[in-house]
């Protein structure tokens, strides 16, 4: 596994795609910082940008780039090495290169211009959500064989959970405003990995309009470090099943 | 004419604070050194209490500690303690009864029930003090400054902490509040009722349960405050309730849920005031008319503004808003367009509170974006014609 891991990362280090998301990023990032005078502005611009961007990036990357590294799966399935360890090693490799362009283009930035808690928990919201779309994305280009097709999905998938979903989860809102539906809301936000990252990190930004929510629900989870935490550990396991998937269907693929 | 004497007491010598008052003339001086251990002391005559370094009352819980009931009294440098607790007497450290020309200054009153009372006062300064209660059930602790219908007082750069209102106002008119720290408070650092022609500047009022509250008075003058991380569902950087010509001006609102709310005001003027990072930064109810919101800083706050009516009969003009996007093409330092405050996810909120949970969400801000440049829901006056492109002093 940490042979692949290593070769696969050589591999992905020389890849320009890695390196105009990093770039982009810090353009971005550093331009906002600039532009606005005021860093807690940019801070919060930054939060509307990144937690639509980065998984965008993210998901049509893993996708792309396992189509086009089909070939040299092939070549390692065909020697002695269990084809557990193949997968891990390049779902570690992938994680780990785009991670590395988010902590250069993004994380940089943020140590810079406004250092703290606001700016950690942006970044660890980031980080997860890499995470997750490096495993759905492997799971769908695993799933597809066409190469169009799976980047469409892919696409599709995105836009789902950054608008639709959300629009979706409001109209039922209100349609259904007049019944007892305020627990159910955020164990539904919750099944979007976006909303998640959205929420760890509003739970800290708008903590003052927080503490104003006066229903019983949500008194705790709005006010407190718990949310935030609850959040994070959601999207983990958020990032765990497209990854245990993916493991078994590649486990029975015909290559 | 009889020259004024001056008396000592020592703590745990000779024949104690009362006697000496007791055998004292108007106009002497009473010199305490040490703590004096003795409850419901009453001063009847105009004397001068000044305490030496480290010198005060206890009053071992009889009651009150120290009762004024004469005008011309100064009371100075004293520690005071040690009231009983008692909703029916509400004993104070230091209690003042229908007296004018009073001075209490540089005091220090530890753990009282209510620490400075003053009951149909006029022409009084307390200056000075430091007033800190002990975290009691809010039952259980009276208010620091405790004002009732008093007249021409003057409170200025008094500390009050952990009591349940920090100061609190009652029926008291031409006053001035200048310099004070109130904060960590039970219920409001700063509460007044039915108190007019009164100024409050340069006070900071931080941390408190329910922030500051004022009520039922007209021609108020608040200036320089600081209305710091009052948070929770019904805590506000200022309440204002039925406050007619009333002027706030230059007052700095950080971090509260809610920073500033207007309900049935009529003719405030709110001007040069700066709101940053609160939740909602003005909470404008369709009952307040004719009020002037002109060259405020609304910066970082989840919500700019909302309301809860249609009608809307306030003038909003010459703000900066961090949110605003337009243009300015003749360079005047105005937009050319309107800026619109309510958001239509402020509108949401407001119906549904829940809501909340989608705050920052792509779609909402899609929403908020499309209602600000065609509004559908908010009141077409609720806008800002010439909102300033540049973010004014500091």
């Amino acid at each position: 596994m940490t042979k692949v891991y290593k070769y696969t990362l050589v591999d992905l280090a020389r890849n320009r795609f890695v390196l105009a998301f990093a770039v982009l990023m810090l353009v971005l990032a550093e331009g906002l910082f600039r532009i606005e005078g005021d860093a807690m502005k940019a801070m919060l611009s930054l939060v509307q940008v990144t937690l639509a961007l980065v998984p965008l990036v993210t998901l049509v990357f893993t996708i792309v780039y396992s189509y086009d590294t089909q070939e040299f799966t092939q070549l390692l399935a065909v020697q002695p090495i269990r084809r557990s360890a193949i997968l891990a090693g390049r779902l570690a490799a992938i994680a780990t290169a785009v991670l590395m362009a988010l902590a250069f283009g993004l994380g940089l930035p943020l140590l810079v211009h406004l250092p703290g808690m606001v700016s950690l928990l942006l970044f660890a919201a980031n980080a997860l959500l890499v995470l997750v779309f490096v495993a759905l994305g492997t799971l769908l280009a695993l799933t597809q064989r066409d190469k169009a097709r799976g980047v469409g999905i892919g696409l599709v998938t995105w836009f789902l959970f950054v608008l639709v979903y959300d629009a979706l989860l409001m109209a039922l809102m209100f349609a259904l405003s007049d019944r007892p539906i305020e627990p159910w809301v955020v164990p539904l936000a919750a099944l979007n990995p976006i909303d998640l990252a959205r929420i760890a990190v509003m739970l800290r930004v708008d903590l003052a309009a927080m503490m104003g929510y006066s229903g019983a629900v949500y008194q705790r989870f709005f006010g407190s470090a718990q949310g935030i935490l609850l959040a994070l550990g959601l999207m983990v396991l958020w990032a765990a099943w497209p990854a245990l998937v993916a493991f078994r269907v590649f486990r029975r693929k015909d290559l | 004419m009889l020259s004024a004497r001056t008396w000592s007491v020592v703590a745990g010598k000779g024949e104690g604070l009362v006697a000496t008052i007791a055998r004292a003339q108007a106009r002497d001086t009473i010199v305490i050194e040490g703590m004096v251990r003795e409850g419901n002391v009453t001063v009847d005559k105009p004397l001068v209490l000044i305490g030496r370094p480290g010198a005060g009352i206890d009053g071992e819980r009889k009651g009150e500690v120290l009762t004024v009931t004469s005008g011309d009294v100064v009371v100075q440098g004293l520690v005071i303690r040690g009231t009983r607790i008692s909703n029916l007497d509400d004993n104070a450290g230091i209690k003042v009864k229908e007296a004018r020309r009073i001075a209490l200054l540089n005091n220090r009153l530890e753990g009282c029930f209510f620490a400075i009372y003053l009951s149909g006062v006029s022409d009084a300064r307390v200056e000075g003090n430091t007033i800190v209660g002990e975290n009691l059930r809010e039952e259980q602790m009276g208010n620091g400054i405790h004002l009732w219908k008093c007249k021409e007082v003057r409170v200025l750069r008094n500390t009050v902490e952990r009591h349940r209102d920090g100061i609190y106002f009652e029926f008291v008119t031409d006053s001035r509040i200048e310099g004070n720290l109130s904060r960590g408070n039970m219920r409001y650092g700063l509460h007044f009722m039915f108190s007019h022609r009164d100024a409050y500047a340069d006070n900071h009022f931080e941390d408190n349960g329910a922030g500051v509250a004022v009520m039922f008075s007209h021609h108020i003058d608040m200036q320089r405050n600081r209305f710091i991380r009052n948070r929770g569902g019904s805590a506000y950087g200022l309440l204002l309730k039925e406050i007619n010509d009333g002027e706030i001006r230059d007052n700095v609102f950080t971090d509260n849920t809610t920073a500033l709310l207007v309900d049935g005001c009529n003719r405030i003027k709110a001007m040069g005031n700066t709101f940053l990072l609160n939740g909602w930064a003005l909470r404008l109810y369709a009952n307040s008319m004719t009020c002037t919101f002109e060259a405020n800083v609304f910066q970082g706050n989840t919500f700019d503004m909302s309301t809860n009516g249609e009608l809307l009969l306030n003038t909003i003009v010459g703000n900066y808003w961090d949110r605003y996007t337009g243009y300015d093409l003749d360079r005047d330092g105005r937009g050319d367009v309107p800026y619109r405050p309510l958001g239509f996810f402020a509108l949401l909120v407001e119906r549904v509170p829940f809501a909340m949970v989608f705050s920052r969400s792509l779609f909402v801000a899609l929403l908020d974006r499309a209602e600000r440049i065609i509004p559908t829901l908010s009141p077409e006056a609720m806008r800002d014609d010439r909102p300033l492109m540049r973010r004014p002093h500091g």
